[in-house]
C-alpha cells in the first residue's frame, strides 16, 4: 500500500531542525499538551495577596506547584520515554499480581479458618478424652491390674522438713557409714521384717527422689522411734552400723543417683535398731511405711 | 484506497455494533435484572456467618476438665425443599442416631423449618452435610460436654440448647463462661472457596473457671454416698469436704446422681444441690454451737459437771435422752460425747435465750454462707421475739431451727480453724486469675475452739456416739446428729423420718480437712447419724487425708 504523500515525508523532529542561525537564539518553550495557556506575563508576578481564607491559600500553592511540575522537562521526557511504558507495564502487572495475592490470601484465610475449626474440635475431644482417662477409678483399676495397691491408711508416715538443720544433719550422717560399711553389707537382716535377706545394696536405703513410700511387710526398715524418724528426715541412710556394702557406694546413697527405691526394695541390710531408714529428701513430705 | 476506507469503516461499524450490543446487555443485566441478580449473587457468594464463642471450660483445682465445649451443629431441614423424604430419612436416620420413622415424620411436616437434631457433634454433623441433601442445613453451635458424666453434676449444672447455663455454676457464672458470639462476612467464589472474609465483630470466648474441687476426692465422696444410698435407701444424701483453714470446698456430692450429659433423663429435683438447697433441722450436731457459746461466755468448762436425768420438762414439753438412764453426773465433754439432749438443754439454759440466740446468729445461721453456688437457702434461725416457753427446750439440741449442710460445715470449720468464720468458696480462679479467698471474722477464741475440738474427739472415742469410726494414725473429732423431721401431714415430729448426719474433721489437734455427711430419711437399716453418716465420713476421710498428704497424728499407724 502506497502511503500518502504527507505520510511518506520523513518525520522531522522539531528539535532536530536546528539551523546554525537560530542556534544562538534561546529555545522556545516546548508545547505542552493540554488546553492552550494564557501568555505568561513577563512582569514579575505580584506577590500573592494573603486571603483571609488560609485553606484557599494552600490550594493556590498546591496548584502552582502542580503547574510547575507540569512544566518540568524531566517529567515530560520521562512520560514520553520508553521508561514510562515499562513503568506502566510494571505497575499493571503489579496490580494484577497484588490482586491475585489478595485472592490467594483470602483463600488461605478461609482454609485456616476451617483448619481452626477442626483443631478446635480436636482440642475439645482431646480434653474430654484426657479428663475421662484421668478418672480416679479408671487409674485405680489399671494400677490394680498392674499389681499395685493403695497404701493402707495409717501406713504412711510424713516427715517434716527442717531446712535449717537438715543439711547439716545430712552432712554429719554422711561420714558415719564409711567406717562400718565393710561389715554391714553381709550382716543378716534383722530389721523389722526379720526375714529380709542380707546383702541388699546400701543404696537401696535411700531414695532422694521418692516422695511417697508404699508400706508393706517387705519394708524391713520400719521405724517407730523418734531417733529413726529424725534420721529419716535428714534424707539419707545413717547410723553407725548401717549396711553399706562398700565405702565407695555409701556416699552415693545420698545422691540422686541412688535410684533403688525404698518403696520396692525387698529388704534393707540393717540390724535391728539401727537408725538407718528409708528416706525422703529434706524437701519430701512423705516417707517410709511402718511395718 | 476506497476499499481500505470501506474496510476500516466496516470494522468500525462492527465494533460499534458490538459496543451497542454490550451496552444493551449491560443495561439489561445491570438495570432490568439488576435486583434479582444482585440477590442471587448475594445468596450464592455472600454469607454472614455467626461465629459461636467457645464457652469457658470448668476445671478442678488440678486442671482436670469437668465441663468442656466442643463445636457442634444444629441440623435442620426445610421439608418443602426435600423432594424425596423417604430416601433422605433412610440416609439421615443412622447419622442422627434416630429411627427412620421419626426422621421421616419430621421431614414430612408441612413447614419450612424443622430441627432434626440440636448440638450434634461436629463430626456427625459434617457427615450429614457431606450427603448434600437439598434442604438440610447445619448451623454452627457449641456443645457442652461433661467428661466425667455424673461427677459433681449438681454443682456444675447444665447448659441449655441456646448455650445458656440453666443450673449450678453454669447458671450462676453464665456471664463469665458464655463469652460473646461474633459475625463474619464471607464472599465465596464459584466453587465455594472464600475469596474475601471480613469480620463484622470478633467473637469473645468465655473465661475458664477453675474450682477448688478435687476430682479424685469428689469421685470418692460420690462413691461413698452411692454406697450409703444402696445400704440405707435414703430419700437423698449430700456430703461436703472442705479445707477448714481456707474455706475451700474440695468436694460437694449429692445422691441420687445425675448424668450431666443427659440431665433430662433425671427428675428435676435430682439436679438440686442439696448441700446448699436442703434446709433441715440439724439435731445433735447443733449441740456444738450451744456448747461453744457457753464456753466462750465462760459459763462452763469442759469439765463442768451437770446432773443429767434421762428427761427434762421445759414449759409444756418433756424432752428425753435417746436412751433411758438413771440420773447421773456428766461433764460438758461427756454430754457432747454421749450426745445427751438433757445435758445440752441444761447448757443452753445457762446461756439463756438472748445470748443463745446471739450465738446462733454469730455462727452464721439464718443467713447465706456466701458460697458461689446458686440456690442457697438461708435456713431459719428463729428471731428472739418468736421464742416460746419451750424454745430453749428444743433449740439447743438442734430442733426448731433449719440449717443447710453448707452452714453446718461452715460453722464446724470455724471450730476447726481456731474460731474464724469464713464463707466457703468453690471458685479459685476466673480466666486464670486467682480469686481472693474470703477474709472471715473471729467468732470464738482460739482457746474455746481448741477446747471444743478436744471435746469433740470424745464422740469418736470409746463410749461416744461414733466410736466405731476410726482411721488408723489419725485422731478424729466430730459430732453425730439424728434429727426428727416434721411430718407435714400432722405438723408433729415424725417417728419414722429422720435426718442422720455427721460433721467432723481431722487431725483433731490441727484440723486440715473437714467433712460433713447428711443423709435424709434413711429407710432401711439404721437411722442414726453414728451408724449411717459417720462411717461414710470415715471412708471419705480415710481416702482424702493421705491423698492430700496430711500427716497422721500418730505416725506409728496405730489407731487412736
Amino acid at each position: 500500500m502506497t502511503p500518502p504523500a504527507a505520510a511518506a515525508a520523513p518525520a522531522v523532529h522539531p528539535r532536530r531542525i536546528a539551523t546554525p542561525g537560530r542556534r544562538s537564539a534561546p529555545p522556545r518553550p516546548r508545547r505542552v499538551s493540554g488546553p492552550a495557556r494564557r501568555r505568561i506575563d513577563a512582569r514579575p508576578p505580584r506577590p500573592a495577596q494573603r486571603r483571609p481564607d488560609a485553606h484557599a491559600g494552600i490550594a493556590v500553592g498546591v496548584l502552582a506547584a502542580l503547574r510547575g511540575l507540569s512544566r518540568a522537562a524531566l517529567l515530560d521526557r520521562l512520560l514520553r520515554g520508553r521508561t514510562w511504558i515499562a513503568l506502566v507495564a510494571f505497575a499493571l502487572i503489579g496490580i494484577v499480581t497484588l490482586q491475585l495475592g489478595l485472592l490467594k490470601l483470602n483463600a488461605s484465610i478461609g482454609r485456616t479458618l476451617e483448619k481452626e475449626a477442626v483443631l478446635q474440635r480436636e482440642n475439645a475431644s482431646l480434653s474430654i478424652e484426657n479428663s475421662e482417662l484421668s478418672a480416679g477409678d479408671r487409674v485405680e483399676s489399671r494400677a490394680a491390674r498392674l499389681g499395685m495397691e493403695l497404701v493402707p491408711v495409717g501406713a504412711l508416715r510424713f516427715l517434716a522438713a527442717h531446712p535449717e538443720i537438715d543439711a547439716s544433719r545430712g552432712a554429719a550422717a554422711l561420714s558415719a557409714p564409711v567406717q562400718s560399711s565393710s561389715t554391714g553389707s553381709e550382716a543378716p537382716a534383722t530389721g523389722a521384717s526379720g526375714t529380709a535377706p542380707a546383702g541388699a545394696s546400701s543404696q537401696a536405703a535411700a531414695e532422694p527422689t521418692s516422695t511417697q513410700a508404699v508400706g508393706g511387710p517387705s519394708s524391713g526398715e520400719a521405724s517407730s522411734s523418734p531417733t529413726r524418724e529424725a534420721s529419716a528426715s535428714s534424707g539419707e541412710s545413717a547410723g553407725s552400723s548401717a549396711g553399706a556394702s562398700t565405702p565407695s557406694t555409701t556416699p552415693s546413697a545420698t545422691t540422686p543417683s541412688a535410684t533403688t527405691s525404698s518403696t520396692t526394695a525387698p529388704a534393707q541390710a540393717e540390724p535391728a535398731g539401727s537408725s538407718s531408714a528409708e528416706a525422703s529428701p529434706a524437701g519430701g513430705t512423705q516417707a517410709g511405711p511402718t511395718g | 484506497m476506497a476499499v481500505v476506507q470501506r474496510r476500516i469503516g466496516a470494522i468500525f461499524g462492527l465494533f460499534f455494533l458490538l459496543l451497542i450490543l454490550a451496552a444493551g446487555r449491560t443495561v439489561y443485566l445491570g438495570i432490568i435484572r439488576g435486583g434479582t441478580l444482585r440477590r442471587a449473587a448475594s445468596d450464592q457468594q455472600l454469607t454472614n456467618e455467626t461465629v459461636t464463642a467457645q464457652r469457658g471450660a470448668i476445671t478442678d483445682r488440678n486442671g482436670v476438665d469437668l465441663a468442656v465445649s466442643e463445636p457442634a451443629r444444629d441440623i435442620s431441614a426445610d421439608p418443602y425443599l426435600i423432594t424425596d423424604p423417604l430416601g433422605a430419612s433412610q440416609r439421615l436416620a443412622a447419622l442422627l442416631s434416630q429411627t427412620q420413622a421419626s426422621v421421616l415424620s419430621e421431614l414430612s411436616e408441612r413447614r419450612g423449618f424443622v430441627y432434626l437434631a440440636r448440638a450434634l457433634p461436629a463430626r456427625q454433623a459434617d457427615a450429614i452435610l457431606a450427603l448434600k441433601i437439598p434442604g438440610i442445613t447445619g448451623a454452627p453451635v457449641m456443645r457442652r460436654v461433661y467428661p466425667r458424666g455424673t461427677l459433681a453434676a449438681q454443682v456444675l449444672g447444665v447448659v441449655g440448647t441456646e448455650g445458656n447455663g440453666l443450673a449450678g455454676l453454669e447458671y450462676s457464672r453464665n456471664a463469665i463462661l458464655h463469652g460473646r458470639s461474633g459475625q463474619r462476612r464471607v464472599v465465596s467464589d464459584a466453587i465455594g472457596q472464600p475469596v474475601s472474609i471480613t469480620e463484622a465483630h470478633s467473637e469473645q470466648p468465655g473465661k475458664a473457671l477453675t474450682l477448688t474441687l478435687d476430682a479424685n476426692i469428689q469421685q470418692r465422696t460420690e462413691d461413698v454416698l452411692g454406697a450409703v444410698g444402696r445400704d440405707f435407701n435414703p430419700k437423698d444424701a449430700t456430703a461436703i469436704v472442705m479445707d477448714p483453714r481456707s474455706g475451700a470446698i474440695l468436694a460437694v456430692a449429692n445422691w441420687p446422681q445425675v448424668n450431666a450429659n443427659d440431665a433430662g433423663a433425671s427428675p428435676a429435683s435430682a439436679m438440686e444441690d442439696r448441700a446448699v438447697g436442703f434446709a433441715y433441722e440439724p439435731g445433735s450436731t447443733f449441740k456444738a454451737v450451744t456448747v461453744s457459746g457457753a464456753l466462750q461466755e465462760g459459763l462452763i468448762t469442759p469439765s463442768t459437771p451437770f446432773n443429767v436425768p434421762d428427761q427434762i420438762q421445759v414449759a409444756d414439753r418433756t424432752i428425753h435422752d435417746d436412751t433411758e438412764h438413771p440420773e447421773e453426773t456428766l461433764t460438758t465433754s461427756q454430754i457432747l460425747a454421749r450426745s445427751s439432749n438433757v445435758g445440752a438443754i441444761k447448757i443452753g439454759q445457762t446461756l439463756k435465750a438472748e445470748r443463745f440466740n446471739g450465738w446462733v446468729h454469730r455462727f452464721g445461721f439464718g443467713a447465706r454462707t456466701g458460697v458461689e453456688l446458686p440456690g442457697e437457702e438461708t435456713g431459719v434461725a428463729l428471731p428472739l421475739d418468736r421464742y416460746s416457753g419451750s424454745s430453749m427446750g428444743n433449740l439447743p439440741i438442734g430442733q426448731g431451727e433449719l440449717v443447710t449442710p453448707m452452714q453446718m460445715a461452715s460453722a464446724y470449720a470455724a471450730i476447726a480453724n481456731g474460731g474464724i468464720l469464713r464463707s466457703p468458696h468453690i471458685v479459685s480462679a476466673v480466666g486464670g486469675r486467682p480469686q481472693r479467698g474470703p477474709a472471715g471474722h473471729r467468732i470464738i477464741s482460739a482457746a474455746t475452739a481448741s477446747a471444743l475440738r478436744h471435746m469433740l474427739e470424745g464422740v469418736l472415742a470409746p463410749g461416744g456416739t461414733a466410736s466405731e469410726v476410726s482411721i488408723p494414725g489419725y485422731q478424729l473429732a466430730g459430732k453425730t446428729g439424728t434429727a426428727s423431721k416434721v411430718d407435714p401431714a400432722t405438723g408433729e415430729y415424725s417417728q419414722t423420718a429422720y435426718v442422720a448426719s455427721f460433721i467432723g474433721f481431722a487431725p483433731a489437734a490441727n484440723p486440715k480437712l473437714l467433712c460433713a455427711v447428711v443423709v435424709d430419711e434413711p429407710q432401711s437399716g439404721s437411722i442414726y447419724g453414728g451408724t449411717v453418716a459417720a462411717p461414710a465420713f470415715g471412708q471419705i476421710m480415710s481416702f482424702a487425708l493421705p491423698y492430700l498428704g496430711i500427716p497422721a497424728d500418730n505416725p506409728t499407724g496405730q489407731g487412736p
